[in-house]
Order: structure tokens, then C-alpha cells, then sequence
């Protein structure tokens, strides 16, 4: 039984995690490298196109380009296990400096609004389940469906409009003021804008999701049982249904961090927030190789690792999934 | 003095898309302290509904939008939710049809008596709680409990689960048990098993019993009085024996006809004719008339009354009034010799 040895349990997964991850790197390595565009634009700049056949060849060579790309990454793959990344191309410092402050600022901004959805989608969800087919619940269900159909880049310009350029209460981009990058609260004022965006305009649909599992759940046979011996309404809510949507809450909710991570590099965007979205639309769009490795294994490990702690979690919480191996174990027969 | 449980001329409705459901018509009947009163009829005749409206576990689109229900003579009709939730489990409780789907799968069954066991007694110690649950265990007939205890639903077969909710229904002493269609989703032999367990502990503690089935034959090892119920009403009720040997209505008779029991060998086992009406719109009259050989022109014009036969023994067909022309029933008498 997979319980009793933690060390197989845990083992397994990482072992899982890491073959991800390798092929996810061989993917996004050879579908990077057959891409049409010029790796040299974006490390000469204009120059490349003044550049002699010659030069050009010398500069791929130099540049490694030359090889077949399965040359290419097995070389990438050798550097990488020493932790060495390789350059960017456009930066042409290493690529772990480009991404290293950059990386702290999308965890702000991604980090507490993926924390923010999870925990206020719970409470409205919760809310809405309680109040079902009452007024707040409808309010609440309108106004998130109106809300989350309005395209995020198109609110965010709405907002800065309201509140950066006619109140002048917040600032409308960049991650802090010049010369302030230590102070906190400059910080915090910065955040506010983008956060609203990336939390308004995914929490609806996960407090959505909440609440129509939640009613489901309160529509469930056991839910008779358990008001027959006189359980209140709240225990039934709590303690009941929502042990029961709670594991698959979990999983959604880490498959969905893909889902925020990608808004929140729109949003960074549109922000000119100093994040790793706005990193790695620069490096696939100038074919900064290097740098786009980085950038997509980085990000595919988060989703990688999401899943694999959702399921973890999902087999804590589920005793059925947690056993299913070794049910004949336990097996009940009747006994008359 | 006032009987445990009256119900005077009860009438439920679910509101649907197509219109009124009457799933409960002008329902009246008594349960007596310490008796298993069984409910009989067809699938969809308002069996469950009748005893969900008793405990007001019915969903939002269904009302009761007539008569009346007394516990001890008190009318508890238009209690809330949160009046209700100190009667259920101590006054009444309910054991359901399916016990795969009534348990929640992600608490243990030890935990899910022990919650039942706390809720009218919040400050009780846990080992005392603890006490309780493997006395219900074993009440119930579950053995090892201790082991039991900590394991889930999905461990359990279904006999088992159904005597976990049978635990879990009698863990506050309830006066009256609801029992809706307890052995229905088991298989043969269990079934006997889980209605012997039933007759058992109703014997002991005394505990009143409705017990809802489908099946006379059921119903035969286990009612004192038997109330059989046809498109939402009550077409006859009477003492088990009554019922049994002296049934009074067409319904009760094609019953018991089609019951493989009474078949005789090398010919085909009676059914009842026809479908049961939809529960809109039902025709005036007696609803059973159209799949009824002996009904009378009266019948589709006219709902019959009850008409009184002995103290106990009431049926509400024509055929008892005294214009009625006499027929010889094709059940009852000849059966006692």
C-alpha cells in the first residue's frame, strides 16, 4: 500500500515530475527551432541584414545554430544540468539575470491574486449555494457574468482610465516608481490596478463552478439522510457537501494555474508590468532561444507541479482514491 | 388521548413546468405508539413523497397546500426548517431506499453515526458518543465495530450500509421510524435479513414504523395495519389481517392478484392492466376506474368516499355502497377457508 511508504509514494511522483518536465523541454525545443524568424534579428538587431553570407555563417556558428537541432539539444540539455541556461540573446547576459527580478514580480502579482480567486471564488460560491435563487445569489451570479465577459486588456484600459488618468488616485503602469523599488507601499499602489483585473476577472467563474457543485451536492441523497437525524443547514453546507467538492475544487483550481498565469501575462502587458509575461512575449516574438527555454519549462513545471500536488491532495482528501489499490484487502461481506 | 402521529387530509403539490402535481391527495390516517403501519401502491403513487412531507425533506417546488399533521396532538404543519431540524432525528427519523447513495462517501461510517448520536446531545463526551455508536452497531447487527468504525462507505455492501443508516436513524431514540422502501435496491436475501433486523428492533424499542414498500408480500412479515394508496390517495386501510383476508377495493384485490403467490400454476401471472394516471390533471371520478373491471358509471364521474366497514377497515370504493351491485370478490374470503 502506497501509504505505508512514503518514500515509493513520493518518489513515484517526482520521478514523474521530472520526466515531465524533460519532455516538455524536447517539445518546446524543437517546435521553438522550426518556427519560422531569425534568431540573429534579436542579437544584432538591424545589422543582420547588412550582414555577408559569410558573416551570417560565422555568426550561427558561433552562436551554435549550425548543428541539427538534436545536436543542438543535447548540448542545451548537458549545459542546462549544470545549471547553465545559456545566454540571451537579446540581453546578452545570462538568462537566469534577465529572468531573476523579473520572476519575484510575476509571483507578486500571479501569486496573491491565484491565493485572492482561491479563497474569495470559495466564500461567494459558499454564499450563493446558501442564499440559492435569492436575490444576493442573483446579483452576484448577473453581475460575475457580465463581468467576466468583458475582455481583461479592455478593462484594464477602462480602469486606467478611471482611476490613473481622471482620479489620478493610482498609477497606470510599471511595477514601482523610479528610485522606489524598495519601497513597500509605492509597491502596493502599483499592484492594485493589475490585481483587480487578474482577481475580477477569473474569480467569477470558479465562485460559479462553487456554487453549482455545492447545490448538486445539496441535492444529494445523502443530504436527506443527514437532515432526517436533524443536522442543521450549516452543518449540512460545511461539513457534508463541501468535504465532498473540495478535492475536485482543488484539482480544478490547479489546472486553472495555467489558466490565471496566462492572464496575468496579458495583463503585465497591458500594464507594463516588469514580469516574466512580458518576457516571454519578447522572447518568442525576437526568437530569444535560450531565454524562451527558460521561460516555457518554468512555466510548464508550475502546471506540472500543480497537478501532481492537486492529485496528492485529491488522494489525502478522497479515501476512495487513496485506497483503491488495496481494497481487497478490506473487503466487507455480509455476515448475517 | 392524542394519537403519536395524525395525519388529517394532506395534500401535496410540486409545482412544474406542466403544471400542478398532485403527488398527495386529501391523505388522513393515524400511527399509533409502538405500531408498523405500512404504506402499499405502485411506483409514483406518493408513497415517499406522503412520508418526506411528514418530515419536510421535500425540495422547494413541492408545498403542502392542504390539511394538516399533529405529533401528540401538536400541529407542526407550517413549522420552519429550523423547528423541524430539533424534531428530526429525536421525534422522527428516516431510513431511505438506496443505501448507496444516502451515505456520504467521504466520512466514515463510524464518524457519520457518531454526528447523528451528537446532534441533540452537543456536550456529550466523546468517549460516551464513542459508547453509543458501537451500541448502535451492534443493535443494528454490525460486527467488529471497532474496526468498522474507522472504515467508509465504499467498504461496505449494501446490507451493511443499510443497517449503518438504520444506526444512524435510531441514534437519538426517534418515536417514529420512516422507513421507505428499506429493502427495495438489496438483493433477495438480504432483503429478509434487513426486515427481520427491522421487525426486531421495532420489537424492542418500541420505536412506531411506517413502513413504505411496493410489495404485499413484504408488507405481510412485517404490518400491523397496512394503508394502500393508489394516485396520491388512501383507497383502503385496515388491520393486517383485514387487508389480508377481507380487502374491500378492486385496487387492493388486482394487488394481490398479481402477487406470483397467488398465481396458480400453468397460468400467467395477473397484472394489473393499464398505467398508473400522471399526476396533473387527473380525471375527476375515481382515478382507478379506467383500469378497473368492476368500476361502476359513478366512478368516473364521482370520487368515492370512505366508506366505514369495521372500527379499523376503511376503503373508498363505490362498490361498498349500499345501491351497489353486489360482486364476488376475486380475492379475500375463500383464502382463510
Amino acid at each position: 500500500m502506497n501509504r505505508k511508504n512514503p518514500y515509493v509514494y513520493y518518489g513515484k511522483k517526482i520521478l514523474i515530475f521530472l520526466l515531465s518536465v524533460l519532455l516538455l523541454s524536447v517539445v518546446i525545443f524543437y517546435v521553438a527551432r522550426l518556427a519560422p524568424g531569425d534568431p540573429l534579428v534579436s542579437y544584432y538587431g538591424d545589422r543582420v541584414e547588412k550582414m555577408s553570407m559569410a558573416e551570417r555563417e560565422w555568426a550561427e556558428e558561433n552562436l551554435g545554430l549550425n548543428d541539427p537541432i538534436h545536436v543542438q539539444y543535447l548540448r542545451w540539455l548537458q549545459n542546462a544540468l549544470k545549471g547553465n541556461f545559456g545566454i540571451s540573446f537579446k540581453y546578452k547576459t545570462d538568462v537566469l539575470e534577465v529572468i531573476g527580478g523579473r520572476l519575484v514580480n510575476t509571483l507578486i502579482l500571479g501569486g496573491i491574486g491565484f491565493v485572492l480567486i482561491f479563497v474569495l471564488a470559495l466564500g461567494l460560491g459558499i454564499l450563493c449555494a446558501w442564499h440559492e435563487e435569492k436575490w444576493l445569489d442573483k446579483l452576484i451570479c448577473k453581475v460575475g457574468t457580465i463581468i467576466s465577459c468583458i475582455p481583461e486588456f479592455w478593462l484594464s484600459l477602462i480602469l486606467i482610465l478611471i482611476f490613473a488618468i481622471y482620479l489620478r488616485w493610482l498609477p497606470s503602469s510599471s511595477a514601482y516608481s523610479i528610485g522606489k523599488a524598495k519601497d513597500i507601499s509605492d509597491r502596493i499602489l502599483h499592484l492594485i490596478l493589475p490585481m483587480t483585473i487578474v482577481v475580477g476577472s477569473h474569480l467569477w467563474y470558479y465562485a460559479y463552478m462553487i456554487r453549482n457543485k455545492l447545490l448538486e451536492e445539496v441535492r444529494a441523497e445523502y443530504v436527506l439522510l443527514a437532515k432526517s437525524k436533524g443536522l442543521d443547514k450549516k452543518s449540512i453546507l460545511f461539513r457534508h457537501c463541501l468535504r465532498n467538492i473540495i478535492p475536485s475544487y482543488l484539482s480544478i483550481m490547479a489546472i486553472s494555474v495555467p489558466h490565471i498565469l496566462g492572464g496575468t501575462y496579458i495583463i503585465e502587458t497591458v500594464f507594463s508590468y516588469p514580469g516574466i509575461g512580458t518576457l516571454s512575449y519578447e522572447s518568442a516574438r525576437y526568437q530569444d532561444y535560450n531565454l524562451l527555454m527558460l521561460l516555457c519549462i518554468l512555466s510548464g513545471a508550475v502546471v506540472i507541479l500543480c497537478n501532481i500536488i492537486a492529485q496528492t491532495i485529491n488522494e489525502h482528501i478522497d479515501p476512495r482514491m487513496r485506497e483503491n489499490e488495496s481494497i481487497e484487502t478490506t473487503e466487507v461481506t455480509e455476515i448475517g | 388521548m392524542a394519537e403519536l402521529l395524525e395525519i388529517k387530509n394532506l395534500s401535496v403539490s410540486f409545482d412544474t413546468p406542466q403544471g400542478e402535481l398532485q403527488a398527495v391527495r386529501d391523505v388522513s390516517f393515524s400511527l399509533h405508539a409502538g405500531e408498523v403501519l405500512a404504506l402499499v401502491g405502485e411506483s409514483g403513487c406518493g408513497k415517499s413523497v406522503l412520508c418526506k412531507s411528514i418530515m419536510k425533506l421535500l425540495h422547494g417546488n413541492a408545498r403542502i397546500t392542504g390539511g394538516s399533521i399533529l405529533v401528540d396532538g401538536v400541529d407542526i404543519t407550517n413549522y420552519r426548517q429550523r423547528d423541524m431540524e430539533r424534531l428530526r432525528g429525536r421525534l422522527f427519523s428516516m431510513v431511505f431506499q438506496d443505501p448507496m447513495a444516502t451515505l456520504n462517501p467521504t466520512i466514515s461510517i463510524g464518524e457519520q453515526i457518531a454526528e447523528a448520536v451528537r446532534v441533540h446531545h452537543p456536550k456529550m463526551e466523546r468517549e460516551a458518543v464513542y459508547q453509543r455508536v458501537m451500541e448502535l452497531m451492534k443493535l443494528v447487527g454490525i460486527t467488529e465495530p471497532e474496526q468498522r468504525y474507522r472504515q467508509y462507505p465504499y467498504h461496505f455492501s449494501g446490507g451493511m450500509r443499510q443497517r449503518s443508516v438504520m444506526a444512524i436513524a435510531l441514534a437519538s431514540n426517534p418515536k417514529i421510524l420512516l422507513a421507505d422502501e428499506p429493502t427495495t435496491s438489496l438483493d433477495v436475501t438480504i432483503q429478509a435479513q434487513i426486515l427481520d433486523l427491522l421487525r426486531d428492533i421495532q420489537q424492542k424499542l418500541g420505536t412506531a414504523t411506517i413502513f413504505v414498500s411496493h410489495d404485499l408480500g413484504v408488507v405481510a412479515r412485517i404490518a400491523d395495519r397496512v394503508a394502500v394508496m393508489y394516485a396520491g390517495k388512501i383507497v383502503e386501510i385496515g388491520t393486517a389481517e383485514e387487508i389480508f383476508y377481507d380487502p374491500r377495493h378492486p385496487y387492493t384485490w388486482a394487488l394481490m392478484r398479481s402477487l406470483p403467490a397467488f398465481a396458480r400454476e400453468g397460468e400467467e401471472l395477473y397484472t394489473i392492466p393499464g398505467m398508473p394516471p400522471t399526476m396533473i390533471d387527473l380525471p375527476p371520478g375515481d382515478a382507478f376506474a379506467s383500469r378497473n373491471e368492476y368500476a361502476l358509471a359513478i366512478d368516473y364521474e364521482e370520487m368515492p368516499p370512505m366508506f366505514q366497514i369495521s372500527d379499523t377497515h376503511y376503503a373508498a370504493t363505490w362498490l361498498l355502497d349500499e345501491r351497489a351491485p353486489k360482486i364476488t370478490p376475486p380475492m379475500g374470503g375463500d383464502f382463510h377457508g
